[in-house]
C-alpha cells in the first residue's frame, strides 16, 4: 500500500514534467534537453523562496515562472541566434547548473522544517486522521490535474492550435501569417514552466533540493510520453495529457518494482535504457506496419 | 499495444507474489542500508557498521538480514532507494552520505522506521539533527590537519584545496579551513569544479599558487586523486590527505578520521535501537573528533619531507 502511494506520487508529479516533454518532443519535434536544467531550476527557486519564508504557493508560481524564462532562453537561442534544437537545450541546460547553484546558494539545500504546500496548517487540518497517509497524493493530484486542464484548455485556443500545426506542417503556421520561429518559443515557453513546476512540488515532497537531482530527467519524460502514447494509440478519445500522465504512473511503476524486488541501484540505469529501448522499438514497429497497410 | 500491457502485467503479478512471502520474527531484524555511491572511506563505514552490529549480537546471515542499495552517488535513485526500503517494511534505515541521510529521513518519517546515519559531515545544516534519526558526524579534523602541515613544511603559506561546487560537505569543511587557516600563518587557495573531467586543468592552475595541496572527503577530487598525485610529483609539491585510504595510495601524509571505527560506533547505536533500548530520537547524535596520524614514508622521502620527531610518536607508516 505504502509503495502504491509513493508510486502514484511519484508518477503524478513527472507527469506535469513528461505534459513539458511532450509539447517539445511530441508536439514541436524539438528534443529540448534544456529540462535536466530546468527541473532543477524549478526546485532551486522553490527552496531558496521557502526557506526564506515566501509562501509555498507564491514560491511555486516563482517557479513556474523561473522555468518559463529558461524555456525562452532556449527558444531565442533557437530562434534568433540560429543554433540547432539539441544545442540550444544543451547550452540552457549547462548554463543552469550554475544559475541553480546560485540561486540555490548551496549543492543542498533542506527544507525539513519549513511550511510547504504539503506541509502547512490549512492543509494538515483538512487531512488529519484516517485522510492523513494521502495527504501528499491528493495535493499532488490536485496540481497535476489542474497542470493538465489547463494545458487542455490551451491546446483548443488558437495559439494552442498553431503550436500543434508547427510540428507538423509548419507551412500552414506561415500561411496563417504567424511566424513559425514565435510558435515554437511560445511551445517551450510552456513546457518549461510545467517542468519547473514539477520540479518545484518534488523538492517539497522530497524536502531538500539537491544540484545533481536533474540529471535524466529528459529520459524519464521521453519514456513517460511514449509509454503513454503508444499505450492509447488506439484510443482516439483519449487526450494526450490523459496518456502521458498515464504513462509516467507506469514508468514510475516499473522502475519502483524493478528496485523493490531484487533488482540492485547500481543496474537502475541500465534497466531504464533496455525499458526505453524496447519501448521504442515496439512503438516504431506499430507505425512500420500501419504505414505498409496504408 | 498488448505486448507492452503483457510485460506490465507480468512484473506486477511476480511483484505480488514475492511481496507476499515477507514475514519476520521478533529477534529476526531486516535492516536496509543506503549507500550514496562506492568510496574508500564509505565502504568502510559499511564494514565498520556491520561489525558494530555483530559485536552487538545482531550478526548478517544468523539474525540479521541486510538489504543493501548504493546509488552510485545519484540524487533520483537515493529516493528511490529509501522508498523501496519503506515499503519493505525494514526495522532500520542505516543511510550512508549527506543525501542518502536525507531521502531516508523523508520517505520514512510518520512511517516509525527509525534512520540511522553516518558519514554526515553536518547533520544541523542538513537538517536531519531532530525526530527520528540519529547517527554519527564525520566532521574533518581541519585543526589538526593545519598544525601538522605546519609542523612539516615551517615555511610554506599557501595551502591550495581542490572542491566540487556541488558537494556540501566540502563547502562546510572549506569554510572551516578558511576560517583557520590565519591562526596558524596559512593562506586557503580554493578551486572549484563541477565534473570530474575539470580536474587535469583546475588542479595545474592550482599548483602554480600554492605551496602544497590538502584534500577534503570531496568524493569527487577523491575518486580522482591518482591524476592530481601525478601532476604535485611531477611539480615535487606534497599533498596532504584526509583519510587512511588517501595516503595509501600516494599522499605524503594526513589526519584522519577512522572510518571503520566510525562506521561501528554506529552499528553499536543502532543495535540500541533494534534492540528496543532507546528511540532514534532520544539518542543525540555523534560527532567523532580524535584523529589518526597516517603517513606514507616512501612518498615523505620522495619529496624531501621529514616528520618532526614529536609526531613520530603517534605517526602510523602504511606504505
Amino acid at each position: 500500500m505504502d509503495m502504491l502511494i509513493s508510486i502514484l506520487e511519484q508518477g503524478l508529479i513527472f507527469a506535469i514534467m513528461a505534459m513539458g516533454v511532450y509539447i517539445t518532443y511530441k508536439i514541436l519535434d524539438f528534443p529540448d534537453l534544456s529540462v535536466d536544467g530546468t527541473y532543477p531550476l524549478g526546485a532551486a527557486v522553490t527552496v531558496a523562496l521557502i526557506s526564506a519564508g515566501t509562501n509555498p504557493l507564491l514560491a511555486m508560481l516563482a517557479a513556474v515562472g523561473a522555468g518559463a524564462v529558461a524555456g525562452l532562453a532556449t527558444g531565442l537561442i533557437h530562434v534568433k541566434l540560429k543554433v540547432r534544437d539539441l544545442l540550444s537545450g544543451i547550452i540552457t541546460m549547462t548554463a543552469l547548473y550554475s544559475v541553480n547553484l546560485h540561486i540555490a546558494g548551496r549543492a543542498n539545500v533542506p527544507i525539513f522544517t519549513s511550511t510547504t504546500i504539503f506541509n502547512n496548517n490549512f492543509a494538515n487540518s483538512m487531512f488529519s486522521g484516517a485522510l492523513a497517509p494521502y495527504k501528499v497524493l491528493i495535493i499532488i493530484c490536485i496540481v497535476a490535474i489542474a497542470s493538465k486542464l489547463l494545458l487542455d484548455w490551451y491546446l483548443k485556443t488558437k495559439s494552442g492550435f498553431l503550436l500543434r500545426a508547427v510540428g507538423d506542417n509548419p507551412v500552414v503556421v506561415t500561411s496563417l501569417a504567424n511566424d513559425k520561429g514565435s510558435v515554437k518559443i511560445i511551445g517551450l515557453v510552456i513546457a518549461n514552466a510545467l517542468v519547473a513546476l514539477s520540479g518545484s512540488v518534488i523538492a517539497q515532497q522530497q524536502r531538500f533540493f539537491e544540484i545533481q537531482m536533474g540529471t535524466g530527467t529528459i529520459v524519464i519524460g521521453l519514456a513517460s510520453v511514449i509509454i503513454g502514447i503508444n499505450l492509447f494509440r488506439r484510443f482516439y478519445r483519449v487526450k494526450p495529457t490523459s496518456s502521458v500522465i498515464v504513462g509516467s504512473i507506469l514508468y514510475k511503476a516499473c522502475v519502483a518494482l524493478a528496485i523493490t524486488y531484487g533488482l540492485s541501484a547500481t543496474d537502475m540505469k541500465l534497466v531504464t535504457a533496455v525499458l526505453f529501448l524496447v519501448i521504442l522499438v515496439l512503438g516504431r514497429e506499430r507505425r512500420a506496419r500501419r504505414k505498409s497497410i496504408a | 499495444m498488448k505486448r507492452i500491457l503483457t510485460i506490465l502485467s507480468m512484473v506486477l503479478i511476480s511483484a505480488l507474489i514475492v511481496s507476499g512471502c515477507n514475514s519476520g520474527s521478533d529477534d529476526e531484524y531486516t535492516i536496509g542500508l543506503g549507500q550514496f555511491g562506492p568510496h574508500g572511506s564509505l565502504d568502510n563505514c559499511r564494514e565498520g557498521f556491520l561489525a558494530g552490529l555483530a559485536e552487538e549480537g545482531i550478526v548478517e546471515g544468523e539474525n540479521l538480514t541486510v538489504d543493501y542499495q548504493d546509488a552510485n552517488f545519484d540524487g533520483g535513485t537515493t529516493n528511490l532507494i529509501a522508498q523501496s526500503f519503506v515499503s519493505k517494511n525494514v526495522d532500520l534505515i542505516c543511510a550512508i552520505a549527506t543525501p542518502m541521510a536525507q531521502a531516508a529521513f523523508n520517505a520514512a518519517e510518520g512511517k516509525d522506521i527509525p534512520v540511522i546515519f553516518t558519514a554526515v559531515t553536518d547533520p544541523v545544516m542538513a537538517q536531519i539533527n531532530e525526530g527520528n534519526i540519529t547517527g554519527t558526524s564525520d566532521m574533518l579534523p581541519v585543526d589538526a590537519q593545519l598544525k601538522l602541515i605546519r609542523a612539516i613544511m615551517p615555511e610554506a603559506t599557501k595551502i591550495g584545496i581542490l572542491y566540487t561546487t556541488s558537494e556540501v560537505n566540502s563547502e562546510s569543511a572549506i569554510a572551516v579551513y578558511e576560517e583557520l587557516a590565519t591562526g596558524y600563518g596559512f593562506e586557503i587557495v580554493k578551486s572549484g569544479i563541477s565534473v570530474a573531467a575539470d580536474i587535469p586543468l583546475a588542479i595545474d592552475g592550482l599548483l602554480s599558487k600554492v605551496d602544497c595541496i590538502s584534500n577534503l572527503t570531496d568524493n569527487t577530487v577523491v575518486g580522482s586523486l591518482p591524476i592530481i598525485l601525478e601532476a604535485a610529483n611531477a611539480k615535487n609539491i606534497p599533498v596532504f590527505g584526509s583519510e587512511i585510504e588517501q595516503v595509501k595510495i600516494g599522499c605524503a601524509a594526513a589526519e584522519g578520521l577512522e572510518y571503520y571505527e566510525l562506521g561501528k560506533q554506529t552499528g553499536k547505536m543502532a543495535a540500541r535501537v533494534l534492540k528496543g533500548e532507546a528511540t532514534a530520537s532520544e539518542i543525540p547524535y555523534e560527532i567523532i573528533e580524535e584523529s589518526f596520524l597516517y603517513v606514507n614514508s616512501d612518498v615523505m622521502e620522495e619529496i624531501g619531507l621529514t616528520l618532526p620527531s614529536e609526531m613520530s610518536g603517534r605517526a602510523i607508516d602504511v606504505a
